[in-house]
């Protein structure tokens, strides 16, 4: 409890919370712009492509629609602030050269990794919890039509699933920012994982490839895309369980030079 | 004496290079160890070796009979530490970075934190940001972080880096006065054995890895070079007498004349004497002693090789 303390104040003293809310409400109120588009077509036309790209991606404004919107940018928007978040909270320890005092203390060194990821993932569930209200927010400023309470609840379970899988994908990113002792490894890591979750998406693998799954079970490819089925879960699992297993062996075992 | 640090054969290799050289040594507690050597030569590896965050390659550390490894937390609670430049969280303030400490050292007592910082004079700074502390300050903060649990055992790495004058001084009293009255065992490494040598009760030499000596302070003090140093209105006429009657002389940079040998050190004033007798009084003459800079210099085999000595 002692380390989460810690974790939690130096969490709260630094910009991220910030940073990352004000970065994940972007997608409750870029999407709600294209709802704004696509509900008028006449003030649509006038603004040309965004128009046409809301018509490609969204199809009509309803809340359906709406909340496939949400579910997709956790998915795909999560993985990035809630990667960035993880990459952070390990990174900063060896970009500010604090690592070495937090090795040799009472504290176990396990439990300073299992305080770190228990923030990561408190603060990636109130990003989506955050996306979700907003999201209400602006449906409902919208006057999107198609509510109902069973497909808000519905919806929520969806994006609460969506988002953890996606904080479990970013596990292996922590190991990336301790074992590569700083910010840069890990955010390339992230950028590959991002790339070949497309590209293997794309080749319709995705729903064995971890880092695909999120999109794809967040209804990404469409009503025709890739089923996620249990062995996508069992893999996003288990490649949480690797990342965060393989950071605490790292930090308990690896040489902190 | 009980051992408060025994290392035994102690190793870290990268590659075919050695950090560390089949390192032995022993603290008893209470002790002041000076651990000296140039940069680079293996002091960081030892003190992480001794803190169980590298892991030796051969050879074994013990604290207070304890092996070291990572997972030895009870060991930690009796180890106060500071490895290389201290770093704090530069957007905590003093009092928040030190609170975390206490928090991660399981530190019953709330007020040690305000202790801690009256005892390093940082009080002033309490609630502004680490990152905005000057060098010096920010060397306190370490310090401060290091005592907070006040430990028996007290590793600390170049301790007064960045500290200016008075600084120095201070935490060289209060390391003094802890091992006095509180008998805390003290293990600190620098590359200014003037500075060491002030504090500490032992001293060992670490070169290229190895410990290559290991004396008390007063070993030290008899084993620097010492000779007398003339000056007389007439160098060459003084120099001519002390030649004739057996000394060996040679002249400085600065023209005077230096004697080397027992026989000048062991009776000075037979010079003055001669030199009066001859007609050519001295107008200067002292023992003198080999700077300690110069004796580490020349036991570590780098006299004169300036770029190594930056301070």
């Amino acid at each position: 409890m002692d380390a989460l303390w810690v974790e939690l104040l130096k969490a709260r003293r630094s910009r991220l919370p910030w940073l990352s809310a004000i970065g994940i409400s972007l997608a409750p109120l870029v999407g709600g712009l294209f709802m704004v588009v696509l509900k008028d077509p006449e003030w649509a036309r006038r603004l040309g492509l965004i128009s046409s790209k809301a018509q490609l991606t969204a199809g009509t404004a309803d809340w359906p629609t709406y909340f496939d919107l949400l579910a997709q940018a956790v998915a795909v928007g999560g993985l990035i602030v809630f990667g960035l978040v993880a990459i952070w909270e390990f990174g900063r320890e060896y970009a500010d050269r604090t690592a070495k005092d937090l090795l040799a203390l009472p504290t176990s060194r396990e439990a300073m990794v299992l305080a770190k990821f228990a923030v990561v993932a408190g603060w990636s569930a109130v990003l989506t919890l955050i996306v979700y209200l907003l999201g209400l927010a602006v449906g409902f400023a919208v006057g999107l039509p198609g509510w109902s309470a069973g497909l808000a609840a519905e919806s929520a379970v969806r994006l609460a699933t969506t988002a953890g899988l996606t904080i479990a994908l970013v596990a292996p990113l922590a190991w990336a920012a301790s074992a590569g002792r700083g910010y840069l490894p890990p955010v390339g890591a992230l950028f590959l994982a991002i790339f070949l979750s497309q590209v293997i998406a794309l080749l319709g693998w995705g729903s064995y490839f971890p880092w695909s799954v999120p999109a794809l079970y967040s209804g990404v490819a469409g009503p025709d895309g890739q089923e996620v089925g249990i062995a996508g879960f069992l893999i996003v699992a288990f490649t949480g369980i690797l990342g965060l297993a393989g950071t605490a062996l790292w930090w308990r075992f690896a040489d902190q030079t | 004496m009980d051992r408060a640090i025994a290392t035994s054969g102690l190793t870290k290799r990268y590659g075919d290079r050695a950090a560390v050289d089949r390192m032995s040594l022993t603290v008893g507690q209470g002790e002041i160890y000076g651990f000296l050597g140039l940069n680079g030569a293996g002091k960081t590896t030892t003190i992480r070796m001794l803190l169980g965050m590298i892991r030796p390659t051969s050879g074994t550390a013990q604290l207070f009979g304890t092996r070291v490894q990572a997972g030895a937390r009870e060991l930690w609670s009796r180890v106060g530490y500071l490895v290389e430049t201290p770093h704090a969280y530069p957007e905590l303030t003093v009092r928040e970075n030190l609170e975390a400490t206490r928090r991660l050292r399981h530190i019953a007592d709330p007020k040690a934190v305000e202790r801690t910082m009256e005892r390093l004079a940082l009080d002033p700074y309490a609630d502004q940001r680490a990152g905005t502390l000057s060098l010096g300050n920010a060397q306190r903060l370490g310090l401060a972080r290091a005592l907070l649990h006040e430990p028996e055992l007290l590793i600390l790495d170049e301790p007064a880096n960045g500290l200016d004058p008075a600084g120095v001084v201070e935490v060289r009293e209060m390391l003094i006065g802890l091992a006095r009255d509180r008998g805390v065992t003290v293990f600190m490494s620098s590359h200014i054995l003037s500075e060491v040598a002030r504090i500490a009760t032992r001293i060992g030499v670490i070169h290229e890895g190895r410990l290559i000596e290991e004396l008390s302070t007063e070993e030290l003090e008899r084993r620097r070079r010492r000779w007398v140093v003339v000056d007389a209105r007439s160098r060459p006429a003084a120099r001519a007498v002390l030649t004739f009657s057996g000394y060996a002389v040679e002249e400085r940079a600065d023209g005077a004349l230096q004697i080397n040998g027992e026989r000048a050190l062991a009776r000075p004033e037979h010079i003055a004497m001669l030199l009066v007798e001859a007609g050519s009084p001295p107008t200067r003459l002292a023992v003198e002693q080999e700077e300690l800079e110069t004796h580490f210099l020349r036991l570590v085999g780098t006299e004169g090789r300036d770029e190594a000595w930056p301070d």
